[in-house]
């Protein structure tokens, strides 16, 4: 099999899982308080942002354009 | 990592945290949150370059040198994702007592942090050797990809020792159940580290 | 968190045992009243240094044709001139200095959050200056404080030292950026709420987040041109794919905020010494308060006024010139507050009091030339000229250099418990006033005809009042030695001044000139604003400050 189509399996596969642990981890967190866990929250919910990114990259929804003329 | 329970066990009772050093702990992570955010507007400042470099030039990437291997990017973007949702959890256990998740989920982020920095070797190597891309000889592509690219991975790499330095730490009880600023320092900077590269990836790779 | 966080009171509590060796003491102290003077005493020995560049540049201008030096030590001395007097003089004493040694006391701290990274902070100071004057050993920078590329990438190695020495005085800037905005918004006196906090820590507030920010874009923009003047990595080089008009971008995003730092606490120091010699008090001090974070603020939206004549798109010279025409309107604010302040006092004419009425005057003076220079039609006009020199000059030695003048005549009593000669303290006030304006008002119509700056030679025309400019900072360096001597007269021969010689209101008058080690015995607690000056003082638990009860009890070291 292709190098790439490994690749883009493996990133699939873990864009979704870490999509998930940082959802489930900021709704766990979501009632938490403190200027440390406030940042965190939002870390995490950046964290899901760059999970669910690497995963539509994966997929080929974005990142895939034609060069630019 | 043989060390089942918390070191704080043997000393608990202490009871609960001293008002000194809820206050302290208060200072030091302001300060540390306001470094973290000088940090940010050093990382900012260049890719504001980037961007600048990128729409006064004649398209992206410029002539001659080819798109960046996006596959192999999100790959390793997860990886570095991944290490931070370990270190979440890291605290969290923490935080409850479970020493031995803790050292796991540590060991397991500063594998895969390690891990990212060996995809970016490899991604580097892929590059300079495959591509002929280089710092200083590809034009302004060479020149904002490997700075941004290599700030970021110093940052990795500082940030693999600083966890490394914290997980012996932990292991010889520095940190206790109610005192930890030091693990607090750590995961945010581990966090930060990981949301810049969200912005870089998304600059480099996605647009 | 279980226990929320309580301003001041805990740590008070947490008293470390003053050290006893010298070296720890004077050298690596980390009690910032000793590091806000060795601040003070390193930026004055820049100023000098820097001063005396500035008369070499006056000495090369008394004839048309020049001749003191070579054309190319010319670029070099008002290059070094410049970096100097903004990063090793302004800068560090009015933040470091001032900052360090006054707004803890202030505040009703007992130090600033981090007294070690305070010390640190002051170490580079130094450093950073020894490394930027010794770049004339292997050819210092020649491209203006500004050091614009492409030129700043062809000069020789001394712009790479500068670069280095920058980056460094920059690093030290954001730490104490950082430790002064902890301080300030952690370690209040209980009862010191924002509304009570005295003018000078509200410009130290709102300065602090410009040294962080700001000063960390600055070092971006070194480090790249350290880069790529190092390695030849392109980032401004326009052969290569580069920009140098990024580079003026991002050096201007910080150097126009830095010129709040250099000029927000110089107000917050007037804001302390007008109501002081009025006996009244101040006038409209939300307003002050207020406008120096709107000032701070809007100080990041206008850096491109400095490149209208770079090539900026014109849709963007229009808000850039409205956004700056608007920072007008807070600074204005100050200005009438001050003079209603001023309006119906009982006025001492003190040394500092007439550095205060002096800023005003010069201040404004040169804040209107900056309006002016704001207006894209005039500004084509007269950029790169003598006008621009004398709009800063105005602003940043008639501005921030008579507030640090204020301030030492203000609080040298507290720091060494003597009082400065007021008879030296107004001649030095009187030669540097006239002085000052008769090297810098010429400038303006100089300008305007189109004599520019940063030449060694000049349009013969333009000789006689070049020759009045040069004999005329004579006299304001003159009134500068005077000042100097009174002030090394002054430490050991002053008159006593006791604790509160102004009959001063805020905090650090209410203890003894200099104070403990610990500052003071006990946190007091603080129920008014200090400004009030018919009623009595608005803190309660001073009563033993100045009396010989005993120091409280301190905590082993740890
Ligand atoms: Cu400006």
């Amino acid at each position: 099999m292709d190098l790439a189509i490994i690749e883009k399996i493996f990133a699939i596969v873990g864009g979704i899982i870490v999509f998930l642990v940082a959802v489930i981890a900021f709704w766990n967190d979501r009632k938490s308080v403190g200027i440390d866990n406030h940042v965190f929250k939002l870390m995490l919910v950046l964290l899901a942002v760059g999970a669910a990114l690497a995963f539509f990259a994966a997929v080929g929804l974005l990142g895939n354009f034609p060069k630019a003329a | 990592m043989a060390v089942a329970t918390l070191p704080h066990a043997q000393t608990a009772d202490h009871g609960e945290v001293d008002r000194l050093y809820a206050e302290t702990r208060d200072l030091r992570l302001n300060g540390f949150l306001l470094f973290l955010v000088s940090d940010v507007v050093l990382f900012s400042s260049f890719i504001f370059a980037y961007l600048y470099m990128r729409n006064t030039g004649q398209g992206w990437p410029p002539p001659g040198i080819n798109r960046l291997d996006v596959a192999f990017a999100a790959l390793n973007s997860v990886v570095l994702f991944g290490s931070g949702a370990t270190m979440h959890y890291a605290l969290e256990n923490w935080k409850h007592g479970n020493f031995g998740r803790y050292a796991g989920l540590m060991v397991a982020t500063i594998v895969l942090g390690a891990m990212f920095l060996c995809g970016q070797g490899y991604e580097y190597t892929t590059l300079y050797f495959r591509e002929h891309v280089s710092w200083a000889g590809s034009g302004i592509f060479g020149a904002s990809f490997f700075t941004l690219t290599g700030m970021h991975g110093f940052h990795v790499f500082v940030g693999v020792w600083y966890l490394t330095v914290l997980l012996l730490q932990s292991v010889h009880g520095v940190y206790t159940k109610q005192k930890y600023f030091g693990l607090t320092a750590g995961t945010l900077y581990w966090h930060f580290v990981d949301v810049i590269w969200v912005v870089l990836f998304s600059i480099f790779y996605l647009i | 968190m279980t226990v929320a966080a309580v301003h001041g009171g805990g740590i008070a509590d947490h008293i470390h045992p003053e050290p006893q060796s010298f070296i720890r003491r004077y050298i690596f102290s980390i009690d910032h009243k000793i590091i806000g003077i060795q601040y003070i005493i390193t930026g004055f020995v820049f100023l000098v240094l820097s001063g005396m560049l500035a008369e070499l540049i006056r000495v090369q201008l008394m004839h048309a044709n020049g001749g003191l030096v070579s054309n190319d030590t010319y670029n070099e001395i008002y290059s070094v001139h410049g970096s100097a007097m903004v990063w090793l003089v302004i800068i560090p004493l009015v933040t470091g200095g001032f900052g360090n040694f006054v707004m803890p006391l202030q505040i009703g701290a007992r130090d600033v959050a981090f007294p070690w990274l305070n010390m640190l902070s002051f170490w580079m100071f130094p450093v950073a200056g020894l490394m930027l004057f010794s770049s004339f050993l292997i050819g210092a920078p020649v491209a203006g404080w500004t050091e614009y590329p492409p030129m700043s990438l062809q000069a020789g190695p001394g712009t790479s030292m500068w670069c280095a020495a920058i980056f460094l005085i920059g690093v030290s800037s954001t730490l104490t950026g950082i430790n002064f905005l902890v301080t300030i918004l952690k370690m209040r006196a209980p009862g010191m709420t924002f509304t009570r906090m005295p003018l000078f820590v509200w410009a130290q507030l709102a300065t602090a987040p410009l040294s962080m920010v700001a000063t960390t874009a600055l070092a971006a923009a070194l480090a790249a041109l350290f880069i790529e003047r190092q390695f030849g990595v392109p980032f401004y080089d326009p052969t290569k794919g580069g920009s140098p008009i990024l580079w003026q971008h991002m050096f201007w995003f910080y150097s126009h905020p830095a010129v709040y730092i250099m000029i927000l606490p110089a107000f917050g120091i007037i804001s302390e010494v007008l109501p002081t010699f009025s006996r009244k008090p101040i006038f409209g001090y939300k307003m002050i308060a207020f406008s120096s974070v709107a000032i701070a603020l809007a100080g990041f939206m206008v850096w491109a006024h400095h490149m209208f004549t770079s090539g900026l798109a014109p849709f963007l010279q229009l808000p850039f010139m409205i956004l700056t025409f608007v920072i007008g309107v807070p600074t204005g604010i100050k200005i009438f507050s001050w003079m209603a302040t001023l309006w119906g006092g009982k006025i001492h004419f003190t040394s500092s009091m007439l550095f205060a009425i002096g800023f005003l005057a010069l201040f404004t003076f040169g804040g209107i030339t900056g309006i002016l220079l704001a207006a894209v039609p005039f500004d084509f006009h007269v950029h790169g000229t003598y006008f621009v020199v004398a709009h800063f000059h105005y602003v940043l030695v008639g501005g921030s250099l008579m507030g640090i003048f204020a301030g030492t005549y203000y609080w040298f009593p507290k720091m060494t418990g003597r009082l400065m000669n007021e008879f030296w303290g107004r001649l030095h006030f009187w030669l540097f006033f006239i002085g000052f304006n008769g090297t810098f008002l010429p400038m303006h119509w100089l300008g305007i005809l189109g004599m520019p700056r940063r030449v060694p030679v000049y349009d013969p025309q333009f000789q006689g009042w070049n020759q009045f400019e040069s004999i005329m900072s004579f006299v304001m360096t003159l009134g500068i030695l005077i000042f100097f001597a009174n002030l090394l007269v002054s430490i050991r021969n002053g008159k006593k001044g006791g604790a509160n010689p102004w009959n001063a209101r805020t905090l650090e008058w209410q203890i003894p000139s200099p104070p403990h080690y610990y500052n003071f015995k006990n946190i007091p607690a603080v129920y008014a604003l200090p400004y009030d000056f018919s009623e009595p003082l608005p803190y309660t638990g001073l009563e033993n400050e100045l009396t010989d009860s005993p120091a409280p009890a301190t905590a082993g070291a740890h």
